[in-house]
């Protein structure tokens, strides 16, 4: 009897030292709320940098719409002086 | 045997343990939590300044663009000015200019046959592209000049096909149009030289037999122009001979 009793109490202590670790041994979890504010900052830089590369792609169409229209000026000025060239021969 | 229940007991402790280390690895910890907070607001702020940042170069670019294409009329309406024409003119020339080149690619297309009954339309364009686009001074302009120098190499071509393609000749009535092979020769259209009508006789062996007698309707083949060849030169000298030996003949009898 004073063996099983002691056996008992040996697994009550065991139990109670890990669980005890197990608790505290270790810091402490983020609640809902807070993981919910991590989620919501996530979602928000994902559309964000959604939005740049958005915009990247807008400046590059725009960089070479200009490129087109300076390209375009030049001939145009070019062609002007041709146009004098051939009216005064 | 006293080892017993303090083994158990350890056994039990490091289970209790190892199930609390596993769940432990998938929840994320306060520190954790906050490390991942700090990043991100990091990150958010790096990404409006980037947003903004390229918000006013868009702005900056578009007021560019629009500004450019200002510029790029004003320059287009100064050298329209310069032929005395203007955006509206230039836009009707560019479309005749489409037109001509497209009749031209269409004739390009034909073969030697089809472009000889079309020849009309070849002489149409030319007479279009030579007179009337070449003449406006809206020509002096590189983008129609170009395109005009390209339309008459076309054209040129065209021209090209037609002198090396055989001609067909219908023949028409003595009484109209005192159509013999001397006569047709003699067209300016056709050698415009009466000499080589050996030639078209040669050419039409098939259905001449006597070179003195052409039936009205008759299509007769003209071959190219150009010296005549032995062959034709025999023919015309058989032809004289016979001729004068007729008429030799003709005269003895006579006498």
């Amino acid at each position: 009897m004073q063996k099983i009793s002691g056996t008992y109490s040996s697994l009550a202590l065991a139990l109670l030292f890990s669980s005890s670790l197990a608790l505290f041994g270790c810091s402490s979890s983020p609640d809902e709320a807070e993981l919910k504010q991590l989620d919501d900052l996530k979602e928000e830089t994902a559309a964000l940098q959604k939005d740049v590369e958005g915009k990247e792609q807008e400046k590059g169409a725009l960089d070479k719409e200009i490129a087109d229209k300076n390209a375009k000026l030049s001939k145009c000025n070019g062609d002007q002086q041709l146009v004098k060239q051939r009216l005064g021969k | 045997m006293k080892f017993y229940p303090l083994s158990i007991a350890t056994l039990v402790a490091l289970l209790v343990l190892s199930v609390s280390v596993s769940t432990g690895q998938e929840k994320m910890t306060k520190e954790q939590w906050q490390q991942e907070i700090n990043k991100y607001t990091a990150l958010r702020t790096e990404l409006s300044t980037k947003v903004k940042s390229l918000t006013d170069q868009i702005a900056a670019l578009r007021s560019q663009s629009s500004k450019l294409d200002d510029d790029v009329t004003k320059c287009m309406d100064e050298l329209y000015a310069l032929v005395g024409s203007n955006a509206e003119l230039a836009a009707a020339y560019r479309a005749e200019i489409e037109a001509a080149e497209n009749t031209a690619n269409g004739l390009l297309r034909l073969s030697d046959a089809d472009l000889m009954a079309r020849s009309d339309e070849v002489e149409d364009l030319e007479a279009k592209v030579v007179k009337s686009l070449w003449e406006n001074k809206l020509s002096l302009i590189p983008e129609f000049w170009d395109r005009l120098t390209t339309l008459n190499e076309n054209v040129k071509s065209l021209r090209r096909t037609l002198a090396g393609a055989t001609k067909m000749y219908s023949v028409g009535t003595w009484a109209r149009n005192r159509d013999c092979l001397w006569n047709i020769s003699k067209k300016e259209d056709i050698y415009d030289n009466a000499w080589m009508w050996p030639k078209i006789w040669q050419g039409n062996r098939d259905q001449i037999k006597d070179p003195d007698i052409i039936h009205p309707g008759q299509k007769l083949m003209i071959p190219q122009g150009g010296e005549m060849t032995a062959e034709e030169k025999a023919a015309a000298r058989s032809y004289y001979s016979k001729l004068a030996f007729q008429n030799k003949n003709k005269g003895g009898n006579g006498q």
